[in-house]
């Protein structure tokens, strides 16, 4: 390796360093806390004296008060984010086909619009959204939330797949037409296949938004058994005597789901599915 | 088989008019190649055929119906793209089959129609490969398999080869032909390339500007182009051309008496064509050598002859060397000449 390689290396390695531990001590920090017992927690020790792994035993058990509901918040927050990701991709999955490829009337149109919405800050909507799902009737049901998180998704969404639409070459509708294609099948036996990549990116990106979700799920749902365990989760913070190396148990099982999506998949966040469709 | 007849076609996008009402008559069995430079509108014309482009007047008609209103599917037409245009996530097979399983035609027809294409294109071992897997040759190949499939009236083909190395095209352009030769289906064939279209064409269609401004058979626009532009456009290497003044029988050009067979008024202005292989060494034209590039089987001259530079095509080898002068005798049997003002044949 020349010396010029070595220094381009150590100029990335300084950058890379601090940015992993500041990525990395606060998860350390919480898994520290998941594995101390009450007493030790803030001990300030880097590696408690006596790890354990009780509370992970106590959070599955449900056998703390704020817990009672472990269960049935985290299915909730599955469920509704698992919603929320298909409907947004269903949506705008169709919307960008319709307007990338079968250049839809009024198609400039929507895409304004959608980037418009993006100018008002989504905190400011949480208000007149409540009051709408009240209105629906919806207050205090799980379709309030997936339906809010979707309004809140799907104009990026429609966004990004556009975009990606735009790139499939389009000859491949040309031949497909010739081919004897119609609309409906062009969609389902070309375009589909082909965005794959997109639509499980736009997929994950919508279940994690939701999953991650706070406010609009505080606000929307109340009982504890229709809470996601975001809100579950903040519950634990009512009290002046919080149990933490609880709470952070549960946050790191929290976390875990979406980190196995990602790592589920990462092949398909990369493109190239199209190599070889034309000559470029 | 079938013929196609477009029948003073105009087409406009924006403001620009890029078809000025063309008329062809396409026979049963042809192949007609559609050639020009680009931007001349033959890609334009091949597409509104193909119903992937609106006809902004006039009308096309494929086997004696007039297909403006059809859709492309119901055109019975293949096309083949320069891009090829294969769908990435299908295998070989799948793709040229892909036509056959849109009709909903049995399994067993579908892999025997598509078999039997492989087989005429050499792709058998290819047809559980995916797209990416093949070179460009091969990947041709499965753009033409997947139009032979369908068994079309009509096979389009927008400019195939443009996107293979000198060598394939070559090699391509003669599989095309023998292709042609064996379905003997009616083709419209787009291109650039004069070459191509001189080798393969039964009729040619010299495109400029949204008009055609010659058609005819391959050596009847290299013998007798109707105008300057085809008589620039065929032929390789270009035809050289200049201006002169007609005179007793001859044109006067560049300091020196040319010979022609084509008659012109007396003092009329002209513009002289002749092509590089049309000259004797001999005496007539004083020139002076300025390049010289063998070829093998034959060398091409780059001469001057007062101020203009000309070339000369010869057979074999030539012992001229660059500032050697030499004396060249066009032949007269093979002179053009053009009006200077209209660029028509005289």
């Amino acid at each position: 390796m020349t010396n010029r390689k070595l220094l381009s290396e150590a100029k990335l390695w300084l950058v890379a360093i601090p940015v992993l531990l500041w990525t990395l001590i606060p998860i350390y920090h919480i898994f520290l806390f998941s594995i101390s017992t009450k007493d030790s927690a803030f001990s300030g020790r880097l590696w408690p004296d006596h790890p354990t792994l009780h509370n992970f035993v106590t959070v599955f058990k449900q056998e703390h008060f704020y817990l009672h509901h472990f269960w049935n918040q985290i299915w909730n927050s599955l469920w509704i984010a698992v919603a929320a990701g298909a409907i947004t991709l269903a949506i705008a999955t169709c919307a960008a086909f319709s307007i990338s490829r079968l250049k839809a009337k009024g198609g400039r149109t929507v895409m304004n619009a959608a980037l418009f919405t993006y100018f008002i800050p989504a905190a400011f909507l949480a208000v007149p959204m409540y009051k709408a799902m009240g209105t629906y009737g919806l207050l205090n049901n799980r379709w309030s939330l997936v339906l809010a998180m979707v309004t809140l998704a799907a104009p990026y969404a429609i966004w990004v797949l556009k975009q990606a639409s735009d790139k499939l070459p389009w000859e491949l509708d040309e031949a497909a037409r010739i081919d004897g294609a119609t609309p409906l099948q062009l969609f389902r036996l070309v375009y589909l296949p082909l965005m794959v990549p997109s639509l499980v990116a736009i997929f994950t990106y919508a279940l994690l938004l939701t999953w991650n979700e706070y406010l609009y799920a505080f606000l929307l749902l109340s009982h504890e058994n229709t809470i996601p365990l975001a809100v579950g989760l903040g519950h634990f913070l009512a009290s002046d005597d919080s149990p933490w190396e609880i709470l952070m148990a549960t946050a790191l099982i929290y976390g875990l789901p979406p980190a196995a999506i990602y790592y589920a998949f990462r092949r398909y966040m990369v493109g190239g599915l199209t190599a070889g469709a034309v000559k470029s | 088989m079938a013929t196609v007849v477009f029948d003073s076609i105009f087409k406009s996008f924006g403001s620009t008019k890029v078809l000025h009402g063309i008329s062809l008559d396409i026979a049963n069995g042809e192949f007609m190649v559609l050639v020009g430079p680009s931007g001349c509108g033959k890609s334009t014309l091949l597409r509104m055929l193909a119903g992937l482009e609106d006809i902004g007047g006039g009308t096309i008609a494929i086997d004696g119906r007039v297909v403006n209103d059809l859709d492309s599917k119901d055109r019975d037409i293949a096309m083949v793209f320069q891009s090829y245009a294969l769908y990435p996530h299908m295998t070989v097979g799948e793709n040229m089959g892909f036509s056959l399983r849109l009709r909903n035609d049995e399994r067993k027809r579908i892999e025997d129609r598509v078999a039997h294409a492989a087989r005429i294109l050499n792709l058998e071992p290819y047809l559980k490969r995916y797209p990416r897997e093949l070179s460009g040759g091969q990947r041709q190949r499965v753009a033409m398999g997947r139009a032979i499939v369908r068994d079309p009236k009509v096979f389009l083909f927008d400019e195939p080869l443009s996107n293979l190395d000198a060598k394939l095209r070559v090699a391509m352009r003669a599989e095309i032909k023998a292709l042609h030769q064996r379905l003997k289906t009616t083709t419209v064939y787009v291109t650039h390339d004069q070459v191509e279209a001189m080798t393969m064409a039964d009729r040619i269609a010299v495109m400029n500007d949204g008009r055609i401004e010659q058609l005819g058979r391959p050596l009847e626009l290299y013998d007798r182009p109707a105008n300057l532009f085809v008589a620039q456009f065929i032929g390789s290497p270009a035809m050289n051309v200049f201006d002169g003044t007609y005179r007793n029988g001859a044109v006067e050009a560049l300091g020196a008496r040319w010979p022609c067979s084509a008659k012109a008024h007396e003092g009329q202005p002209v513009k002289y064509g002749i092509r590089p292989v049309h000259f004797d060494f001999g005496s007539g034209v004083e020139a002076e050598v300025v390049v010289v590039e063998p070829m093998g089987a034959e060398t091409e001259l780059v001469v001057k002859i007062g101020g203009q530079s000309l070339t000369v095509a010869t057979h074999g080898r030539s012992p001229a060397a660059p500032g050697d002068r030499i004396s060249l005798a066009p032949n007269a049997k093979h002179a053009h000449l053009f009006d200077a003002a209209s660029g028509a044949r005289l």
